[in-house]
């Protein structure tokens, strides 16, 4: 970084805290105030404030994972009160729905869809235990840094998922410092890092508070796991070393030898440890059994290492982490790579964030809250920026739903209830279909696979048939004008009136009599097929 | 649109309505044959001297990935009498000086048709960056949105007038690794691992409906992305109509009445049956496909992990060639077999072989490239590459020029431009004819 810059940064940083001394300065206001000076700096022509009906899609979606219901929508959309956003964020962040959404999205941040388990993959139901437990957190609205390291600790039931997905070391420091502390350093593993300070002993440091970890399945009853999906236990050994190789070669072996690193945090201290004794012997376990707890714990060592304040990477991570959530790109982008040669988009920003989530004791909710308060979270979605996600905030960025978000919005669309939108599990297909819409690096790619199902696979089609007194039957049943039928069907799945001439197209559409005697569909349900197939749906914006 | 009802949803045929066309795309003019606008991938990532340069080439490219790790020492670099030898014995083929594994009696009698590149040296020993830097001869850690292969032969070599996919994967073993820069359109199609279409490929109504809901569907994305570019809504878009006209193509890929005549050759295995769709894809001009084949990681039982492997490739490739070579189509089909890595020359304590990239093997044959040779050697006992190394850059170099794809080609990502393969590589005129 050049001086110049390092200068207005600290300068930056200084009004940024001064400011914050004043009571009254929000989070809020600071983040509308940086990411301006940004747009200012960069040239960029600010966007206009989303539409409330864009809002309204938006702000369901990104907290509770789910499209307003018909009522919901012309509820908020009927609502005078200048402050009716303030209001409707209040109430999704005490809705049961909001723990449920971010259990789901904090668990397939850190699992990912199609991660490895001890033995197979992470199957849907395998996610059930982890996700209850971790809606639990959220409710509870359990500070992030303990929510972290209860995670690491992997004792309460239900939690112990993350160490039955990463099982081995190598695979635990790679996903500890990916996700919780944004930072990639499994190259460190073969060769010292050519641009960064972490060396191999940096990597096998870390190692050596993981090496000794262990998950296993617990033999559970079939009837419990055939419902809830497997139990895992999660221990720690007494002795293990984490081993690094050598240039040279044992004469005896003819492999390279191999010595003993000990545990040493991250760009900081060797491990103080008690000696084990030496006639220690570790107990023969059975299958599905953990050792019995360590008189002294390393990863328990590493968990208040991760968590204390003064970490270095944790509280900056978790920043950039849930500001990624809900605006599309951190500041550090992807969010599990700060490097030197990454360099942050807003780092006054990034700071003020990070600073104020330890200031509230890693209180998530209020970060969310701050966050989707802000007119940068509130942006509008036109213009001619084609990026999903603008580097700048520049519009809001675009994402696709997840496939959870996709079955329950699905349902509320086609106008079930929503007790059957948040029960209904997604299918084999789904997943495997709709289930990773994007490319490595986060971008929607939407295949033709996807597609494909779109048309001709089950769900979609049985959602969209009259059936079951959904929407569709509904409105065949009744005896209102087509006028009004089709602004409910707008509002049920797009969350919007139609504008006049959608509305007269599809009043044509539906009103045209069907002419073939056994017709394999009917317009009310090409319709709702159409309104649930194309991009405005598929994706929240 | 739409006013004429199209019935037949035969290969071949398409319907106006939904076909996007795939001319005015090369021209950057992105409308439909109905006027609906599309994602203008190709101005957004390349200059408007590539679009231009850009052509047909009426070549194709068939690549046969060993999935794992293949083992040259125990296919097409055999060592006999040395320590790393192993078990399989060599035998001579049809050409002088060129011999194979026992295993690949098929290959044996292909060996005129063989460029066998035994120098190849890459740098990722681990299966998910090794697959990468195969696919797209960079190195994952660039964190760069590169295409692979496929997805760039695809972009160059793909008919426009064709309702089928211009890249289709047949399994996914050998990795997903996505069209990267050149954007969606050109990512892969993928097939189940003996070829076929997922069930709900076959549409759920009839062509009417699908055109008139189709109809409907397109005014409402008009009017949606009058305001709204953003790449994920086209994305959507172009899956949409690219998803169409392969329905109406679909029936291409259901090889199953030839196939009960063709497996008594290709032998009855998936493999088998993903060699046989993929001739019958080229020869409806999908110009490239790659088939994954095997689990080729034999860190335990290298030799009958290998053998069993062998006795699948052996007579699927074979007769690939020689129905490629038999319907005049070989000399624009290129034939790549390739893996990730090779594997080590030393054998383990568990009788394997371990994961190697230091010196192996990848195979060419057809398009153009001048077979019955080696290029490149290794040291007596396998360890080292002797003479010629080939990079993963310098590999995909000589697929791109065999398939007339110009390798330098630049591409802009913003305002930096990304070459087709890395700088410094370069294609083996060698092999090249």
């Amino acid at each position: 970084m050049n001086r110049l810059a390092c200068c207005s940064l600290s300068l930056a940083c200084l009004l940024l805290a001064a400011s914050l001394h004043a009571e009254e300065t929000l989070l809020r206001d600071v983040i509308d105030r940086e990411i301006k000076a940004g747009w200012t700096k960069e040239n960029l022509t600010p966007p206009t404030k989303s539409s409330d009906t864009v809002f309204l899609r938006r702000i369901y979606l990104d907290l509770v994972g789910v499209i307003p219901s018909y009522d919901e929508a012309t509820a908020f959309l009927k609502d005078t009160d200048p402050k009716k956003r303030e209001k409707l964020i209040d109430k999704l962040l005490a809705d049961p729905r909001y723990a449920r959404q971010q259990a789901q999205v904090f668990d397939l941040a850190m699992l990912t869809r199609s991660h490895k388990l001890v033995e197979g993959q992470v199957g849907y139901r395998n996610r059930g235990r982890f996700r209850e437990w971790l809606a639990k957190q959220f409710e509870a609205n359990e500070p992030y840094d303990r929510i972290a390291g209860k995670i690491l600790q992997a004792e309460e039931d239900g939690s112990q998922l993350f160490f039955a997905v990463y099982n081995g070391a190598d695979e635990m420091v790679t996903a500890v410092s990916r996700f919780f502390l944004g930072t990639q350093i499994q190259c460190a593993k073969c060769h010292d890092h050519p641009y960064e300070p972490w060396t191999q002993k940096d990597y096998h440091g870390m190692s050596g508070f993981f090496v000794r970890t262990m998950a296993v399945e617990v033999a559970g009853k079939s009837e419990v796991t055939n419902q809830k999906g497997k139990q895992y236990r999660v221990g720690e050994k007494t002795v293990g070393e984490a081993l690094f190789s050598l240039e040279k070669i044992d004469p005896k072996t003819k492999k390279k030898e191999t010595i003993p690193i000990p545990p040493k945090f991250l760009l900081g201290d060797v491990l103080k440890e008690p000696e084990t004794p030496k006639d220690f012997v570790e107990p023969k376990l059975k299958p599905g059994e953990v050792p019995p707890k360590p008189v002294f714990s390393r990863r328990a060592k590493f968990v208040s290492w991760m968590t204390a304040k003064e970490n270095p990477f944790f509280a900056k991570a978790a920043a950039n982490r849930f500001w990624a959530q809900f605006m599309g790109r951190g500041f550090v982008h992807p969010v599990d790579d700060f490097n030197s040669q990454n360099p942050t988009s807003n780092e006054p920003l990034l700071r003020a964030i990070e600073k104020e989530l330890v200031a509230h004791k890693f209180d998530y909710k209020w970060l969310v809250r701050e966050i989707v308060n802000s007119e940068a979270y509130q942006a509008t979605d036109l213009g001619n920026v084609t990026d999903a996600m603008p580097k700048f905030y520049e519009r809001a960025r675009i994402r696709p739903l997840i496939v959870e978000e996709l079955v329950a919005s699905l349902h509320v669309a086609t106008g079930l209830p929503l007790e059957s939108a948040l029960k209904t599990e997604p299918t084999k297909d789904m997943l495997q279909y709709l289930g990773e819409p994007a490319d490595g690096q986060g971008r929607f790619q939407g295949s033709m696979t996807e597609h494909l199902f779109l048309h001709n696979g089950d769900q979609f089609r049985g959602l969209c048939r009259p059936n079951k007194g959904n929407l569709s039957e509904q409105l065949l049943a009744s005896t209102e004008p087509w006028e009004t039928k089709v602004e409910k069907m707008f509002l049920s799945v797009l969350s919007r009136p139609p504008s006049s001439e959608e509305k007269e197209r599809f009043v044509k559409y539906l009103s045209v009599p069907v002419k073939e005697a056994k017709p394999t569909s009917t317009p009310i349900e090409e319709a709702m097929w159409v309104l649930v197939s194309c991009s405005e749906f598929r994706l929240n914006r | 649109m739409g006013k004429h009802m199209n019935t037949n949803i035969q290969s071949g045929t398409c319907n106006s309505g939904h076909h996007l066309s795939r001319r005015s795309l090369m021209k950057g003019l992105l409308t439909t044959a109905s006027g609906m606008a599309v994602a203008n991938w190709g101005a957004l990532t390349h200059s408007q001297s590539i679009a231009a340069e850009a052509k047909r080439t009426g070549k194709r490219c068939i690549m046969l990935y060993m999935a794992g790790g293949v083992s040259q020492i125990d296919s097409f670099d055999m060592k006999p009498g040395r320590p790393t030898a192993g078990l399989f014995r060599p035998i001579q083929t049809k050409v002088a000086g060129i011999q194979v594994c026992e295993y690949l009696p098929n290959m044996a009698k292909h060996a005129d048709k063989l460029a066998i590149i035994r120098s190849m040296r890459t740098k990722t020993p681990d299966h998910g960056p090794g697959g990468y830097y195969m696919h797209t001869g960079y190195h994952p850690s660039e964190r760069f949105p590169h295409p692979e292969v496929g997805s760039m032969i695809a972009k160059y070599c793909e008919n426009p007038e064709s309702d089928l996919p211009s890249f289709v994967k047949i399994g996914s073993q050998s990795g997903l690794y996505g069209a990267g820069y050149l954007g969606p359109q050109f990512d892969p199609f993928t097939v189940s691992d003996d070829g076929k279409l997922p069930a709900f490929a076959n549409p759920a109504v009839t062509s009417e409906i699908q055109d008139r809901r189709g109809d409907l569907l397109n005014f409402m994305e008009q009017r949606f992305r009058e305001q709204r570019p953003g790449e994920p809504f086209a994305a959507h878009r172009t899956s949409e109509l690219r998803t169409i006209r392969l329905m109406k193509a679909r029936k291409t890929f259901d090889v199953s009445a030839e196939w009960e005549k063709a497996k008594q050759r290709y032998g009855n295995s998936d493999f088998g049956r993903a060699c046989f769709t993929a001739f019958k894809l080229v020869q409806a001009g999908v110009p490239f496909i790659e088939a994954a084949h095997g689990a080729y990681d034999s860190h335990n039982d290298n030799f009958p992990v290998h053998k069993a492997c062998f006795q699948e490739l052996d007579p699927a490739w074979g007769s690939l060639l020689q129905d490629l070579q038999d319907s005049g189509l070989l000399d624009t089909t290129l034939v790549v077999w390739t893996s990730e890595f090779g594997r080590t020359p030393a054998i383990n304590f568990q009788a394997g072989r371990d994961h190697f990239g230091r010196a192996w093997t990848v195979v060419l044959a057809g398009g153009g490239i001048k077979g019955g040779q080696h290029y490149g050697s290794t040291d007596r006992d396998g360890f080292e590459v002797k003479e010629n190394p080939v990079s993963e850059a310098d590999y995909l170099a000589t697929i791109y020029k065999a398939m007339g794809v110009n390798y330098k080609a630049k591409h802009f990502l913003g305002s930096r431009p990304i070459r087709a393969t890395e700088k410094g590589s370069t294609p083996i005129d060698e092999v090249l004819g």
